[in-house]
């Protein structure tokens, strides 16, 4: 019998073995559950919005958004000044003396030239490598650099030529100088030319894929691919203890899939604004298990509340806030901030779930094409067709009680009020009579004529519901009957990029506080056009901005363009603008903004009364009584599930 | 055939039946819908900087994958490039353009496509420790268990206590472990304040998803032991036991177990290997981070390079845990052939 025991043995001595060796590491002073696990850390390939958290955190660019300003102000990050040429175009920054590397290595404006570069690569394939661009001579040098390539990959014909390709990264160092207008004349002035007058280029430039790179490290893990000539990437870097970075925190332990934790960079240069010394960002895959790790202590800030039952949080709530509504009005009256008034309310644990406004749009795509994929004519070519079925979808219903989180019925694609200068025109609203007259004027009087409508969807996100609601809104205003077609991720993705549907849900979020970040996405040609949407009116009227220098006209003309859009040609339906629910307790943490445009600096997280840090809640400043909101800045990409 | 004979043969066995599946396991991928360098947040790269990047991984052609993935994973490339010195004279370009030498890998798993920012290789390294924790946890807790309900069983059959256990069993054969383990979560740290949420490394945070994995082995494990018990309890040299005076734990320990264990211990082996490579379920609502979800996670990114290497993982230990379940076969009953 003995025998047998001897397995059982072996068992127990690999899990005591691993039991000690894996002990619990030092408590952090705040945990941080963010939407995510985070992909990368390399600044300048990211597109999500748990990266961009993590990156504001670890890294800084020139400027930096001071996400508590009502106006999304731009304060000094690396470049404690900055001047602009008269024509708007030069911009000169001037880098503190003590900017330093987490490893004490001094910040120099070579520095950041070095990640720019690395960004107009073609070969990193960035996902906003457009955005750099906007620098004079960075198509230039993206096109030469490409076609470089192309040219090496033919000549060597599959052949390893190690020294040529050398060669062709050396060469293409020296055609970036030549042709790129970004230069450091001294190790702390940056110089740049940008490809026009861009009113928003601060706001870009606080941007994360703008955030600089430490050179000598990013360089241990690239190489020169030998037959291609293209640089090769690998991501050693990113990861403790090699990363270096700038910002007030560094990355002392990530895990995969399990935890990352935050240390205060003791190189930092403004350590007074530092208000803790650790944060523990553990990764929770279940959103179940999200909100219990909450609701246990585990957790202090839950930054994406997903389960349907948020809804209920939410309710009970605003039952607590009726049960004091003298209070809550009276708060309300003094402009302050949703945070600011859960904080001057007696301490309840229903304060704790919040919904805020984010910088996003959930719509529909219409497909625009003349033909669909499998060669029928497209009824949806006609904008009539468009605007009518835009016209029957009652989207209060569908904010108010299937998604029931706070988000905003929307008849426009920019959040309103997220941007300040540009008042969003009013799209066509719900009007079912209308909807009707208009499809009977296009040719298909009570739906008569038109095809079975197919609504293409993925599966999970809740986007079923929503998919539900509509359905029976077309058919019950339009006569037209309606198949939803949901469908797994990727084939869903697939079915978007072959433009191989008629209507689908989609979302969109934006990147930086100005109105081209929704719109260009509807030019003629442009990447994330699914909708196929080609007009020449649309088209000229975003050149007409870019040429603008007057900035009051410049948003004049956009807010034209995007009435085109919402009320006329309406390759998109709107359904509603995002918002994001959290769950930390206001009285115990400061630092999470709840600014329309919902960007988040996680830098700014403070334990209050814990006798680190400032320990003084941050909040906005309140707000004029009767004014409109307003705000300016960079927001982040969001997912769009 | 002697033991040695045995594991040589299975050794030298091993790498066909891995080359096996994994033509099998890739033909299959490849057939996913969708392409893995789609970004999940909807946004795209320019249609040529795709085409770029599905050359650089071999996404183009399932053969230049099929061969650049076994050049890559079995250690024939850096072999290769060390013996032409390829190696050698890349880092010494590299070095006269003054950067450092390219970095190596021998047995490359390649990237994740989807964790852009882990090689497989270290997504394995990193889960596979705290799958084999789990799962050596479970086993271990389903051994127990199973064996001390199969006992029970088997020595009265039909009696409460026999049919106790086998409704126990059923329910852990036929309730879903997110039921179950949604209930332990409810319980335990919830309301009675034991164990923890979303923590991995320490006792307390291992035993209610062990608990969760483990029910059905044990079920299993119970079942199959009462059988076998009833089995040879009813056998001749059992009476003879008896009636040379053996007592009756006696009999049960030194004679009926030891004949009544062996289908256990053949169970064992897959089930370990079934354990160890971890269950999304489990991983999900315990927040385990282990291999278990990246079968699924891989499969719904159609991450191939990922997809591969777990699947890799989990045959390997298959093939480990039968060749050790049957050399411990022939050492506790040394007539097996």
């Amino acid at each position: 019998m003995w025998k047998f025991l001897l397995p059982i043995a072996a068992l127990l001595a690999v899990l005591a073995g691993a039991v000690v060796s894996d002990g619990p590491g030092p408590k952090a002073d705040v945990v941080f559950l963010n939407r995510g696990d985070v992909n990368t850390l390399d600044v300048q390939r990211m597109s999500w919005m748990q990266d961009f958290r993590v990156a504001i955190a670890i890294y800084e660019g020139l400027v930096r958004t001071d996400v508590f300003s009502r106006e999304f102000a731009k304060v000094p990050g690396v470049a404690e000044r900055w001047e602009v040429s008269e024509d708007g175009r030069t911009w000169t920054f001037h880098l503190r003396s003590n900017a330093k590397w987490s490893n004490g290595a001094p910040l120099t404006a070579q520095d950041f030239v070095y990640s720019w570069r690395r960004a107009m690569l073609p070969d990193l394939v960035g996902d906003y490598a457009k955005l750099f661009t906007l620098i004079d001579g960075g198509k230039a040098f993206y096109d030469w650099r490409t076609e470089a390539i192309k040219a090496f990959t033919a000549q060597g014909q599959g052949r390893p030529r190690p020294a040529e390709a050398e060669a062709l990264w050396k060469a293409t160092l020296a055609k970036f100088d030549e042709l790129v207008a970004l230069k450091a004349t001294d190790e702390r002035t940056l110089v740049m030319r940008t490809v026009r007058r861009l009113p928003y280029w601060l706001d870009i430039l606080a941007f994360e894929a703008f955030f600089p790179v430490y050179g000598p490290e990013v360089d241990r893990w690239q190489s020169v691919d030998p037959v291609t000539g293209k640089l090769e990437f690998e991501s050693g870097w990113t990861k403790p203890p090699n990363l270096v970075s700038n910002g007030k925190f560094k990355v002392t332990q990530w895990r995969f899939k399990r935890d990352m934790r935050l240390e205060r960079n003791t190189h930092y240069w403004n350590q007074a604004d530092i208000h803790v010394d650790s944060i523990l960002l553990p990764s929770v895959g279940d959103p179940n298990a999200a909100v219990l790790s909450f609701q246990t202590g585990t957790v202090d800030w839950l930054s994406d509340v997903v389960p349907d039952y948020r809804s209920d949080l939410l309710r009970a709530k605003r039952e607590y806030q009726a049960e004091h509504k003298a209070l809550y009005d009276s708060l309300v009256a003094q402009g302050l901030d949703p945070v600011a008034i859960d904080r001057r309310m007696p301490r309840d644990p229903r304060q704790n779930i919040h919904s805020f406004p984010a910088f996003g749009t959930y719509f529909y795509n219409i497909n625009c094409s003349p033909r669909l994929n499998d060669g029928r004519v497209n009824p949806f070519a006609d904008p009539r067709v468009r605007r009518a079925f835009a016209m029957a979808v009652d989207r209060r219903n569908i904010a108010e009680n299937v998604r029931r989180s706070g988000e905003r019925p929307a008849t426009e694609l920019i959040p309103p009020g997220s941007m300040p200068g540009y008042t969003s025109p009013k799209g066509v609203g719900f009007d079912p009579e209308g909807a009707a007259k208009l499809l009977a004027e296009a040719g298909f009087a009570g739906g008569q004529g038109l095809p079975v409508i197919e609504v293409l969807f993925n599966r999970d996100g809740g986007h079923d519901v929503i998919a539900q609601a509509i359905k029976r809104d077309w058919e019950q205003y339009l006569g037209v009957s309606v198949r939803l077609d949901m469908k797994e991720i990727k084939v869903f993705r697939n079915d978007l990029q072959n433009h191989n549907f008629m209507v689908a849900r989609a979302g969109w979020f934006g990147d930086y506080g100005d109105p081209t970040t929704f719109l260009e996405i509807n030019r003629t040609g442009d990447g994330n056009n699914d909708r196929r949407y080609s007009s020449e009116r649309f088209d000229g009227l975003l050149d007409r901005a870019d040429a603008e220098s007057d900035p009051a006209k410049r948003m004049e003309i956009l807010a034209e363009a995007e009435r085109v859009l919402v009320a006329e040609d309406l390759p998109l339906i709107p359904i509603f603008h995002y918002s994001l629910v959290m769950m930390f307790d206001p009285h115990r943490i400061s630092g999470v903004s709840p600014h329309p445009r919902q960007k988040q600096n996680v830098s700014l997280l403070d334990v209050l009364g814990d006798g680190k840090g400032a320990d003084r809640a941050k909040e906005m400043p309140p707000r004029a009584v009767g004014a409109a909101s307003g705000a300016e800045g960079t927001g982040g990409k969001g997912a769009v599930q | 055939m002697t033991l040695s004979t045995l594991i040589v043969r299975r050794v030298l066995q091993a790498p066909l039946i891995l080359l096996v599946i994994y033509t099998l396991t890739l033909f299959l991928a490849w057939q996913i819908p969708g392409s893995p360098l789609d970004n999940p947040e909807g946004r795209r790269p320019p249609p040529e900087v795709q085409r770029a990047m599905e050359a650089q991984y071999k996404l183009d052609s399932f053969w230049g994958f099929y061969t650049s993935y076994l050049d890559n994973a079995t250690g024939v490339k850096w072999v290769r490039e060390t013996l032409t010195g390829e190696a050698a004279e890349r880092a010494k370009e590299a070095e006269a353009a003054g950067r450092p030498a390219p970095i190596r890998h021998v047995f490359d798993l390649g990237p994740s496509l989807q964790y852009e920012d882990w090689r497989v290789n270290e997504i394995l390294a990193a889960s596979l420790p705290v799958s084999v924790v789990l799962g050596a946890s479970a086993i271990l807790i389903a051994l127990l268990v199973g064996t001390v309900a199969g006992v029970v069983g088997a020595v009265r059959p039909g009696s409460v206590a026999d049919v106790g256990t086998l409704v126990v069993a059923l329910v852990g054969v036929s309730l879903p472990s997110f039921v179950i383990g949604t209930a332990l979560l409810l319980i335990g740290p919830v309301m009675l304040g034991i164990g923890s949420i979303a923590k991995w490394g320490q006792v307390q945070d291992i035993f209610l998803p062990a608990v969760t994995l483990s029910l059905p082995f044990a079920a299993y494990i119970a079942r199959l032991l009462r059988m076998g018990l009833i089995d040879v309890l009813g056998q001749d040299f059992i009476r003879t036991a008896r009636a040379k005076g053996v007592s009756g734990s006696g009999v049960l320990l030194r004679h009926a177990m030891k004949n009544a264990f062996l289908p256990v211990l053949s169970y064992l082996g897959p089930a370990t290997a079934l354990a160890m490579t971890g269950s999304f379920v489990v991983e999900r609502v315990f927040t385990v981070p282990g291999m278990g979800q990246h079968f699924v996670n891989g499969v719904l990114n159609k991450d191939l390079f990922l997809i591969i290497g777990v699947v890799m993982v989990f045959a390997t230990l298959l093939i480990a845990f039968n060749l050790a379940v049957d050399v411990l076969y022939r050492w506790v009953d040394p007539r097996i052939e």
